[in-house]
């Protein structure tokens, strides 16, 4: 790569909302420069998707001396959680799912990357792709029941954009990535453009007719996943219904699912325009002393350490929502000394996500006993979508939340340790009931707040000594009073299928454990209280701009991915006109 | 060289077992030397044999699949122990395999292996008794023994193919399972 020319843009992470901007970028003709922190992996050997258990040493586990945070440790401790850890690597506690040696060189090692503050669990994935590496594949829309919440409940700050400037967007991902699901028509979960569904099992589809009777809905895992096949990408092909991204923390070696490199970063680099650097840790947006533009990003070889400087006409932070974040901070200096882009103050701060753990798992008797079928071989189970405070106002609380769930047969049958006993009859019971379990968990919508922020720690440095996040963050009274609520509705919506509630979970887990983050660099009309314009660019610094989750003015209950593409590519558009009338 | 080829006498009955349940799971293998291919070892003899005994208690032969001793259970605990860089945890397991002899010569006045059946399940069925609630170091022991077992009978070739008769990790030709949402 060639370090001594000036590109026409550099973009800082190679995730969904990177990926999106190369694609679009180029498309435009734009010669771009991509900068990913973490290695391009061989993905395909990493996930091994079709591994048996038996046919690894460990059965899908990582190496003696590796360690996952677990949720204990996160509870009771507070970061740096690996800090003087006696183990030799140190992961999230995505690490310690069943099959952590796939993902392993995907997460990063907590040792490496410390963060310090309050509890939080941080996931991170350097390498080429990101988090879409492994991600859980939900793709939905916002509407403007998330656009227009303030108008709705008063609360917080409209998004600076309807839900009609995003929609032709939503469908050129669509059609670019492939999703699929069933439409539903509701107007609070807008329908994308579905390639084939996944179907229900006997339990789901029980409850989906139980649930229609409630005015409440149960409809098939709406995946970002292609099912037909999307014929002008060469590196995907469509889903054989394998199962594997269910079995493992996710990844798909076949790029059924939307990965960043092969859903749009390899075309990119098809069209000649995309030029990729890995290992490649940015670490300030430079400046123009005279004109106070970005000029450019500087960045360390991650392995090397050495620094280099990348310069381009602009610049384009995707680099997660924390991330993105940090390296704005980062960026002081003179015209800047709150770090670049932050007049406001609001740099790190409505610092939002989601709050999950409650759910129910339930017992479906008249499926004990019954031949074992295939009921794992789809991208994901179902999906409840949000019916609180939309038409109705509960009174403990604002906004929503929304369920995931699963049922049915899979490889591990379920509930083993929940079992009691053992034996001859333990045996046959597990062997009886694994396919007679649903389960289901809420995701909500946590309300961002001025106070709820991340700052660049004084004191701690990562390996390459760069100064480390700090977090001021904690759930409040309206995440509490809702998932006092997501417990009571998820029982409630089993026993009126007849489902018996067998487990129920009422603890709300750390935060960051949706792995939802978003919020820190949000978008608005005034320029005192937000960071970025509707179309992410910067109100201080007309050509640089930030287009991944940090944009994101609340956090809504629904999952971000496809928004963030959405959002990126509409931006992206305005960006590259822009570009050709000399605006920026 | 920590796998060099040991003499023959030392194969002991563990070592028939780890055999016998290596071709069990590779039946298209080429048969390999034996002694080649037995995992990193931790515990000793003695000890592998209670353990292999307390898998089978928990998964027994059925007639419907075989069970944790035929899908060498006890063999891959004892690699995994046999390579974790934890000094605790296979503590742990020594020190609760200890317990479970103790228990024996409390309630019967022999060990593990030496009692009746009857005798057997007698212990195990007092292991097992604050399960849900462990309090004891032996009800402790239990919680660990029964996962390990567990884990590693249902991600084995028999506890996969055999007991649950996992349909999954094929490619489907598109008769997808399930029912449309109507």
């Amino acid at each position: 790569m060639d370090l001594s020319k000036t590109y026409d843009a550099v973009i800082v992470g190679s995730g969904a909302a990177g990926g999106m901007a190369a694609h679009v970028l180029t498309a435009h003709g734009m010669q771009v420069l991509l900068l990913e922190a973490g290695k391009r992996l061989p993905i395909e050997q990493e996930l091994r998707s079709m591994e048996w258990p038996y046919d690894h040493p460990r059965r899908g586990d990582a190496p003696p001396g590796s360690h996952a945070v677990s949720f204990n440790e996160y509870t009771v401790r507070r970061p740096p959680y690996a800090k003087a850890s006696a183990f030799r690597h140190v992961y999230s506690y995505v690490g310690g799912w069943g099959g952590s040696d796939y993902v392993k060189n995907i997460l990063v090692d907590e040792k490496d990357h410390p963060y310090t503050g309050t509890r939080y669990a941080w996931v991170r994935a350097r390498a080429l792709g990101g988090k879409t590496n492994i991600w859980g594949r939900l793709a939905l829309r916002l509407s403007d029941y998330d656009f227009k919440a303030k108008s709705h409940d008063g609360y917080g700050e409209d998004w600076p954009i309807t839900y009609a400037d995003l929609a032709p967007y939503y469908e050129k991902v669509d059609l670019y990535l492939g999703i699929s699901g069933v439409k539903e028509n509701l107007p609070h979960l807008p329908d994308s453009l579905f390639q084939r569904p996944t179907k229900l099992n006997a339990a789901e589809v029980r409850l989906r007719e139980r649930l229609a009777g409630m005015g409440r809905v149960l409809t098939p895992y709406r995946a970002g996943v292609t099912t037909d096949g999307v014929k002008h990408n060469k590196y995907r092909t469509k889903c054989f219904g394998r199962g594997a991204c269910g079995r493992r923390p996710g990844g798909c070696d076949i790029h059924a699912a939307f990965d960043s490199p092969t859903g749009l970063i390899y075309p990119a680099m098809d069209t000649g325009r995309l030029t990729l650097r890995t290992n490649s840790t940015a670490y300030e947006v430079l400046v123009d002393r005279n004109s106070g533009r970005a000029r450019g990003v500087a960045f360390l070889d991650s392995e090397t350490r050495q620094s280099y400087e990348a310069n381009a006409k602009v610049v384009i932070l995707a680099a997660s929502t924390l991330e993105s974040a940090r390296l704005l901070l980062l960026s002081r200096s003179r015209q800047y000394p709150n770090g670049i882009g932050n007049s406001s103050g609001h740099v790190g701060h409505n610092f939002c996500e989601h709050v999950m753990g409650p759910g129910v798992t339930g017992l479906v008797k008249e499926l004990v006993g019954k031949p074992h079928t295939l009921d794992d071989g789809r991208p994901g189970g179902f999906y409840v979508p949000r019916f609180r405070n939309l038409k109705d106002r509960q009174p403990g609380f604002i906004r929503g939340y929304g369920f995931e769930g699963s049922s049915g047969h899979s490889m591990f049958p379920a509930h083993t340790m929940e079992t009691p006993g053992f034996g001859a009859q333990f045996k046959k019971t597990i062997r009886d009931y694994a396919g007679a379990f649903i389960s289901m968990g809420a995701f909500g919508e946590v309300l961002p707040r001025y106070e709820s922020h991340v700052d660049l720690d004084p004191v701690e440095q990562d390996r390459w000594g760069i100064p480390v996040l700090r977090f001021h963050y904690q759930f409040g009274d309206n995440e509490r009073k809702m998932a006092e609520d997501m417990v009571t509705t998820a029982r409630e919506m089993f026993e009126a299928a007849g489902i018996e509630v067998i487990g129920v979970d009422r603890d709300i887990l750390t935060e960051g454990w949706s792995i939802h983050e978003l919020g820190t660099a949000r978008m608005g009309g005034d320029p005192k209280t937000s960071v970025l314009n509707q179309f992410q660019q910067s109100h201080d610094v007309r050509n640089l701009f930030v287009v991944d989750g940090s944009s994101h003015v609340s956090a809504s209950c629904q999952n971000p991915t496809w928004t963030i593409m959405a959002l990126a590519w509409r931006s992206c558009d305005y960006l590259a006109d822009e570009f050709r009338k000399g605006n920026l | 060289m920590t796998d060099a080829p040991k003499p023959l006498e030392s194969l002991s009955r563990r070592d028939m077992i780890a055999a016998t349940a290596a071709a069990l799971v590779t039946p298209l293998l080429p048969a390999a030397p034996v002694i080649a291919q037995r995992p990193a070892r931790f515990l000793t003899p003695a000890e592998f044999a209670l353990l292999d005994e307390l898998t089978e208690l928990i998964i027994p032969t059925d007639e419907h699949s075989p069970g944790a001793r035929a899908a060498g259970v006890a063999a891959y605990i004892d690699g995994r122990l046999g390579e974790s860089l934890e000094p605790e945890w296979q503590a742990r397991w020594r020190t609760g395999l200890r317990t479970v002899e103790g228990l024996s010569r409390e309630l019967h006045g022999k060990g593990f292996l030496e009692g009746t059946a009857d005798q057997r399940l007698a212990v195990l069925t007092r292991m097992a008794a604050g399960e849900l609630d462990p309090k004891t170091p032996v009800e402790r022991f239990f919680r660990e023994l029964k996962w390990w077992t567990v884990s590693g009978y249902y991600t084995s070739k028999i506890g996969i193919h055999m007991d649950q008769e996992y349909k999954g990790n094929v490619y489907q030709q598109g008769d997808y399972a399930g029912f449309d949402a109507k």
